[in-house]
């Protein structure tokens, strides 16, 4: 054990905490001597500042260190996903808040530092309690967030959302328990060695099962999603930022450690006329009752954030499709899709705050007439919508058209379909995705304004938060090498266990 | 070049009135007048023997022998210089009538291009092509510039013919898909040597018919695009309502020249192409050459309508022509009496061209003094008040019933001629076709200029001095074949040679 | 100036014309004029230069793009692609000159409008599957905004119903696509590649309907045609134009290029249902046409009829047959952009009625001649007239499906007289009203503008040269037609 490395390594989180601390104490102090609460953009300014260091300790990490710790694993797609969670709440903070959505910023800047801290260490780690312990961190955190309001509305999403998220951890930490009763062994590696010995366990599938069903609560993945409409509608929109895209990255990491690291000997198939049992069948089912369910209701809703919580079940569904094949091309092209579905939801959400702010609700037809009232996020909308529905130039369409050609090619071999039941019904339902998507654009675009609203300008932080995904998925779209090559080789070396 | 430029010539006209909108119509029509005797000109001036690049070709679809084959020999010569002739007629007949504007003229000029281009083309494809584009400009003409009824004439006219052509592009695409080509001499001489239903029959194996049948059937397809445009009896009925309904000047047109497009394809392209079934074919066209004679001069004495029953008139007359036609096709052994039939139908062509558009001239004068009247009782008398139109247009009439001495009679001798030799039978009965002809002439004649004058018409004016030079030249153009018809048989001969080496070779 | 061009300089256009700012936006029809001229004349020298050197090698761009999946950046420009690219820029350009008068947010009018135009060269030019199918999606939104926004009649609901074709028909070309990628080994997406890999005839007897059809429903093929005439009524003009005009032609092309020698023996195997449902929709498109009472609809319908013959002459899958297609491609694009261009852009903005009985009032004869005259021809060139373009296609289609299936030539030749007469009838209606003269005398319609007037003569000046003289088009596209793409397609027995 070398704690020099381990300090490095864990540098980054520890600036986070620092600043978080740091930042409680000037909220203290400020309140302490003017009476009133420390002002929004002295905290988010603070707390992005740490994130960017916190960055900066992530870029400036020397590479091939290992301190010997079990618990701390610094691989390629460690690093990765540790910038990419980073990226993503910088990007939160910066959005902005909704009107008296938040009225202790101190405390709530500090509680997003916390909850990236615990999101930036489940993306690091292959040891199952320790991943534990890092993900019940974040996910306290997010429980408060939702709720930090205290509207009706927001209680009422935090509590389901800490229910849910309670059950859910129970669940998991049940099944880590039962997987380390088959294998004793704390880490994944470890727990795949002992699973090619043994792959048919009852214990180690029951543990499995757990696991899945676990994290599937934190992905939103059908049937295990009714907590998420609530949350999208009732949460500030920086928790729902957080919570859709931040904590659904991570959620995707956790589980392709766990399937293609740890239990990649216990696959199955999901393929057509060759299904074998095994967790690419669970997931194959989860994937197809995610898109069906999501995309269906999406279809009815007036609100669009419950509209993007149905939207978040759908996308679990594809990135669960690219899983499904069990191969290293595909689960990395669904770890790229899952960065660039954040991008896409935090920037529609942002845009979507800005909205609610000026028309005092989220329906539709209060975007009417968004071009007019402002180009900047009318185009910005267009482009994360599209992104979302697949269509190109832009990364949701590159995310998906590799993830579901490499899903293929994990799965056929000579002529047989294989997944192409899934990957079918995958293209489709994005294609219907359209319809809803396009139904908000519709109205930023091609309806007119019924009312001529006050508008409040733009701030330079609002316009960082929807400037920056746009040209992002633009970018990703365009080149989408940039991003997808680095996420499927850094997966390749983690399972080859480097 | 020479001929490509002829056939360009109104069509550059037709574009030159199209880009000047403030001309008026008189302007037009003098415009349109001028331009017509320069075609005329430069169509008459082909026969020389001096120009001699008389082909002009550009390939189209190289890999199916498909061209844009242009060629001249005195057989189409005669016909381009009765297009020219006709549609100067026809211009200057519309300016004397005040009829017409600059998009008239312009159409007129289209048709004369199409026409030029239809008696030339030695390849389906660009025939085709210019056998079409007769129709969108006629069909204007006749819905346009009509009379009330005309919407409804035009209609039937347009898809009548179409519908025949459809059927012959048929025809020559089942060539072309068992041949291989569709060139008119190609055919022509690949017929001679009886390779068309060998042909067929190989590439129509899977019908199970037999390659006689197959060329039959290829060959009435194609008869029946030619036979609505001529028109042979049954599928006549476009064109009482079309003459009539049009205005005088395109109804000479559609008599003198449109007309004639049948009796050109019938002659250089029907029987030429199809020999190895024109025996088994040839009673049904007979019958249907003595049904169009006798039903047309029928239907003539049974109306009242001056320009129907000439429109009748014309169905007879023409099918003077269908007969020496089913004659050729009959029997082919009888080397001289083929010649005088074929002969005798280009004259017939050429001379009923000139005589029946003279006639609807003559017609249109009535109509423009009547103010539109022209039912055969609306007049009566009139050879005293004017005796110059009496008479030229008596002439006229004359030679339409073939008198002998005047154009009419030539041709329709030479067709007896041969139909005597060839077809005893359909002849006997179709002369008594001549006959009704004379008859409802005659009655035209007496009702119109014999008898009392009508009150109604004391003060008609005789001819103009414009009106009388004109109708005198068309009364020559009348008179002078009928006394030396060698004038035209010398340019038609070397074509009706090779025509009858085709149809009977020499042994 | 290479193909490149094409491509560059409608994209160059459309982001010129957003950045545009607001004072200045009535330069935006400028750009986008510049810009689609551009593309034609590139598009010409281009065809030109082949012509001249038909042996050489043809012009081509490839570099990497995404090489963890193997899609690259992969333009090539043979004659196939240099007619069917020719054919876009023309119809760009009378789009834009049709569109001149757009005076509703036009910048956001021409981004849009360029945009489709730019993914419709890349789709010609694309040689990787995935390349091809990014261009074939980037059309999706701007047309759907182009409807809903500039459109008329219903347009809220024909932009979504095309949209949803559209993506759900995309969505079966990414599985299609998908399934030949993964069954070549996963490795690359070149559509050479692609191709000459041999996939089970199990395989293709299933993948091949999935992306042929995914193709054809944007070509209009029968029962899936049903957002053709509702899009082409709802959109403005300059759309209508380009969607009948190009981007149903781009359908045509995926299945042609990319569908069928994909799959040969799964070709082989459907052949007989495609030719079938080709000649249903032919015959369906004129009837239906026939009992219109909206002159946008007949068309509308008279594209879905005259996709027809584009789809069973790749059906006949001879030489002839593939040939006649793609002219019918060339010939159908410019006579749809003229005859939209004329009912919805001409006579409509005049007479604010597409209506065939109200149009009588108007006696268009007498009061604007020259539409007269324009849509005389147009209309005989859609009736496939010869010396027009659609003469030569029809005819090569005909003789390619004799040599394949020759009994159908008989119901091929009904529907090509139904479409004369429904065109007859909609000509009647329109120009040549039965007027008698106590109806009420004719209003006056203002007279024909320069950019009108230089679209309607581009587009015949077009469809009268092909019709006239097609051998260099025919050269170019048997150019195309020799690439080793479709041997296996013209060699099926």
């Amino acid at each position: 054990m070398n704690y020099s490395t381990l300090f490095i390594q864990l540098l980054p989180e520890a600036v986070l905490v620092v600043t978080a601390l740091l930042l409680l104490g000037v909220a203290v102090a400020t309140e302490a001597k003017t009476g009133k609460p420390i002002a929004n953009a002295t905290a988010s300014a603070i707390s992005a500042i740490g994130v960017i260091l916190a960055g900066f300790a992530i870029f400036n990490m020397p590479s091939n260190i290992d301190s010997g710790s079990q618990l701390i694993s610094m691989d390629p797609l460690a690093r990765i996903f540790k910038a990419v969670v980073l990226g993503l709440g910088l990007l939160a903070i910066l959005l902005p808040p909704a009107r008296r959505e938040i009225q202790n910023p101190g405390e709530f800047f500090a509680l997003i530092l916390f909850a990236l801290t615990g999101l930036s260490l489940t993306s690091g780690t292959n040891h199952l309690l320790f991943l534990f312990v890092a993900l019940e961190l974040a996910s306290l955190s997010l429980y408060l967030l939702a709720g930090f309001p205290r509207t009706a509305r927001a209680s009422e999403a935090s509590l389901k959302y800490f229910l849910f998220g309670g059950v859910s951890a129970a669940f998991l930490l049940f099944g880590l328990s039962l997987v380390y009763g088959f294998s004793n062994a704390a880490t994944l590696p470890e727990l795949a060695v002992k699973l090619a010995e043994n792959p048919t366990s009852p214990l180690a599938i029951a543990g499995l099962v757990m696991v899945v069903v676990g994290i599937g609560f934190k992905l939103a993945a059908a049937p295990f999603h009714y907590w998420a409409p609530d949350v999208y509608q009732g949460a500030p929109a920086t928790s729902v930022a957080l919570i859709s895209a931040a904590s659904k990255a991570v959620g995707m990491v956790v589980l392709v450690r766990f399937l293609l690291i740890g239990f990649s000997a216990a696959s199955g198939s999901a393929a057509w006329g060759g299904m074998v049992a095994g967790w690419s069948l669970w997931i194959g089912v989860l994937a197809a009752v995610s898109m069906i369910f999501g995309n269906v209701l999406a279809l009815a809703q007036t609100s669009v954030r419950r509209l993007l919580a149905y939207s978040a079940v759908a996308n679990t569904g594809y990135l669960l499709v690219g899983l499904c094949a069990n191969g290293a091309s595909a689960a990395g092209a669904a770890l790229f899709y899952v960065v660039v579905y954040g991008l896409a939801t935090l920037g529609t959400l942002a845009v979507t705050a800005a909205v609610e702010r000026n028309r005092g609700n989220d329906s539709p037809t209060s975007f009417a007439g968004l071009v007019h009232r402002s180009p900047l996020q009318a185009v910005a909308l267009l482009v994360f919508l599209a992104s979302l529905a697949g269509i190109p130039p832009l990364a949701g369409f590159a995310g998906k058209f590799a993830m579901f050609s490499a899903a293929l090619s994990a799965s056929t071999h000579g002529g047989d379909p294989g997944l192409t039941w899934l990957v079918g019904l995958a293209s489709i339902m994005s294609a219907i995705s359209l319809y809803y998507y396009l139904s908000i654009l519709k109205q930023a675009f091609v309806k007119e304004s019924a009312e001529a609203g006050e508008e409040s300008p733009i701030t330079a932080s609002h316009a960082l938060a929807v400037g920056i995904p746009a040209a992002a998925l633009v970018v990703l779209g365009l080149f989408p090498a940039l991003l997808l090559d680095p996420i499927t080789a850094a997966l390749i070396g983690s399972m080859s266990g480097r | 070049m020479m001929l490509l430029s002829l056939i360009l010539l109104p069509l550059l006209g037709a574009v030159l009135l199209a880009l000047q909108p403030r001309l008026g119509a008189k302007g037009a029509g003098q415009f349109t007048m001028c331009w017509a005797v320069l075609a005329l000109l430069l169509a008459g001036g082909l026969g020389c023997p001096v120009m001699s690049s008389r082909e002009w070709s550009l390939p189209w679809i190289p890999d199916a022998d498909i061209a844009l084959r242009f060629s001249l020999d005195g057989i189409s010569w005669l016909f381009l210089v009765l297009t020219g002739l006709v549609t100067l007629f026809a211009v200057v007949a519309s300016l004397l009538n005040g009829k017409g504007d600059r998009a008239y003229f312009a159409l007129i000029l289209v048709l004369q291009s199409a026409l030029f281009g239809v008696f030339t083309a030695r390849h389906f494809i660009p025939w085709f092509l210019c056998w079409e584009l007769t129709l969108i400009p006629a069909y204007l003409l006749i819905r346009l510039w009509g009379g009330t009824g005309a919407p409804k004439a035009a209609l039937r006219f347009f898809i009548m013919t179409l519908g025949g052509s459809a059927f012959m592009l048929v025809g020559f695409l089942a060539l072309q898909l068992a041949i291989g080509t569709m060139d008119f001499d190609a055919l022509g001489k690949l017929a001679a040597n009886h390779q068309l239903a060998g042909g067929l029959e190989k590439a129509f194996a899977f019908t199970g018919a037999s390659g006689h049948t197959l060329l039959t059937c290829v060959a009435l397809a194609v008869f029946l695009g030619l036979a609505v445009k001529l028109p042979v009896v049954p599928f006549h009925a476009w064109l009482p309502a079309a003459y009539a309904e049009a205005p005088t000047p395109v109804t000479m047109l559609l008599t003198g020249l449109l007309s004639k497009m049948g009796v050109y394809g019938l002659l250089r392209i029907f029987l030429p192409v199809f020999p190895e079934v024109l025996p088994s074919i040839a009673p049904l066209l007979s019958w249907l050459a003595v049904a169009t004679v006798l039903l047309g001069a029928m239907a003539a004495l049974a109306q009242t309508d001056l320009k129907r029953m000439l429109a009748y008139s014309s169905v007879n007359h023409l099918g003077y022509c269908a007969l020496a036609i089913a004659a050729a096709a009959a029997v082919q052994t009888d080397r001289s009496a083929l010649a005088a039939a074929l002969s005798g139908t280009v004259l017939q062509a050429i001379n009923h061209g000139v005589i029946a558009s003279t006639l609807f001239f003559g017609i249109g004068i009535l109509e423009s003094r009547s103010r539109g009247q022209r039912g055969l009782n609306d007049f009566g008398g009139l050879r005293a008040q004017t005796p110059v139109f009496c008479g030229l247009f008596g002439i006229a009439v004359f030679a339409s019933l073939g008198l002998p001495g005047l154009s009419g009679f030539v041709g329709e001798f030479l067709i007896f001629n041969g139909a005597f030799a060839l077809t005893p039978a359909a002849a006997v009965v179709s002369v008594a076709g001549l006959l009704l002809t004379a008859v409802f002439l005659l009655r035209m004649i007496r009702q119109v200029f014999a008898g009392p004058l009508k009150p109604s018409l004391a003060k008609w004016q005789d001819l103009g001095t414009a009106e009388r030079i004109v109708f005198g030249i068309a009364i020559l153009l009348i008179a002078i074949p009928g006394i030396w018809p060698q004038l035209l048989l010398q340019f038609s001969n070397a074509g009706i040679l090779e025509l009858l080496d085709l149809l009977s070779p020499l042994p | 100036m290479t193909p490149a061009w094409t491509l560059t300089s409608a994209f160059a256009a459309a982001l010129l014309v957003l950045l545009l700012p607001a004072r200045s936006a009535g330069f935006a029809k400028v750009i986008a004029l510049v810009g689609s001229l551009v593309g034609m004349v590139a598009a010409a020298v281009a065809c030109l230069a082949r012509l001249s050197n038909p042996s050489g090698a043809v012009w081509s761009f490839d570099c990497d793009w995404i090489p963890s999946l193997g899609a690259r950046f992969h333009l090539a420009a043979d004659g196939l692609s240099l007619t069917l690219l020719l054919l876009t820029g023309i119809v760009a350009v009378a789009g834009v000159l049709f569109s001149w008068n757009v005076t509703h947010r036009p910048r956001a009018f021409f981004a849009f409008f360029m945009t489709i135009i730019g993914g419709v060269y890349g789709v010609f030019l694309s040689r990787d599957a995935f390349l091809l199918f990014v261009f074939y999606e980037i059309v999706i939104l701007p047309k759907y905004m182009l409807i809903a926004i500039w459109g008329s009649t219903n347009k809220e609901y024909g932009a979504m119903k095309l949209t949803m074709y559209s993506i759900g028909a995309s969505a079966l070309i990414l599985i299609g696509i998908s399934v030949a990628y993964a069954a070549a080994g996963g490795t690359s997406f070149d559509i050479a590649h692609l191709a000459a890999a041999s996939y089970s005839p199990a395989l293709q007897s299933w993948a091949f309907p999935i992306l042929f059809l995914g193709f054809t429903v944007l070509a209009g093929i029968w029962p899936f045609h049903t957002w053709a005439p509702t899009g082409h009524v709802a959109a403005p003009t300059a759309a209508s134009m380009l969607l009948a005009g190009v981007v149903m032609k781009l359908g045509a092309f995926g299945a042609l290029c990319v569908a069928m020698p994909l799959f040969p023996l799964g070709f082989a195997q459907w052949q007989p249902v495609i030719a079938g449902l080709a000649v249903i929709g032919i015959i369906y498109g004129a009837l239906t046409a026939l009992s219109q009472k909206d002159l946008k609809f007949v068309i509308g319908y008279s594209s879905v009829s005259h996709m027809g013959f584009i789809l069973l002459g790749m059906a006949a899958a001879t030489h002839w047959g593939l040939r006649g297609a793609v002219l019918q491609m060339i010939s159908h694009g410019i006579i749809a952009g003229l005859l939209f261009g004329i009912a919805g852009r001409v006579v409509y903005e005049r007479t604010h009625t597409r209506d065939l009985a109200a149009l009588k009032e108007f006696d268009l004869w007498k009061t604007l001649p020259g539409v007269a005259i324009a849509f005389t021809l147009a209309t005989a060139a859609s009736m496939g007239m010869p010396g027009f373009s659609g003469f030569v296609a029809e005819i090569s289609v005909v003789i390619g499906l004799w040599q394949a299936y020759p009994w159908l030539t008989i119901a091929v030749a009904i529907g090509i007289i139904l479409t004369g007469a429904f065109s007859l009838r909609a000509l009647q209606k329109t120009c040549f009203p039965n007027r008698t003269p106590t109806d009420a005398a004719a209003h006056a319609l203002p007279p024909l503008t320069w950019p009108e007037i230089s679209a309607i003569s581009l587009l015949l000046a077009v469809s009268l040269a092909i019709g006239i003289y097609p051998k260099p088009w025919i050269v170019l596209i048997d150019d195309g037609l020799r690439s080793p793409l479709f041997n296996s397609i013209l060699s099926l027995p």
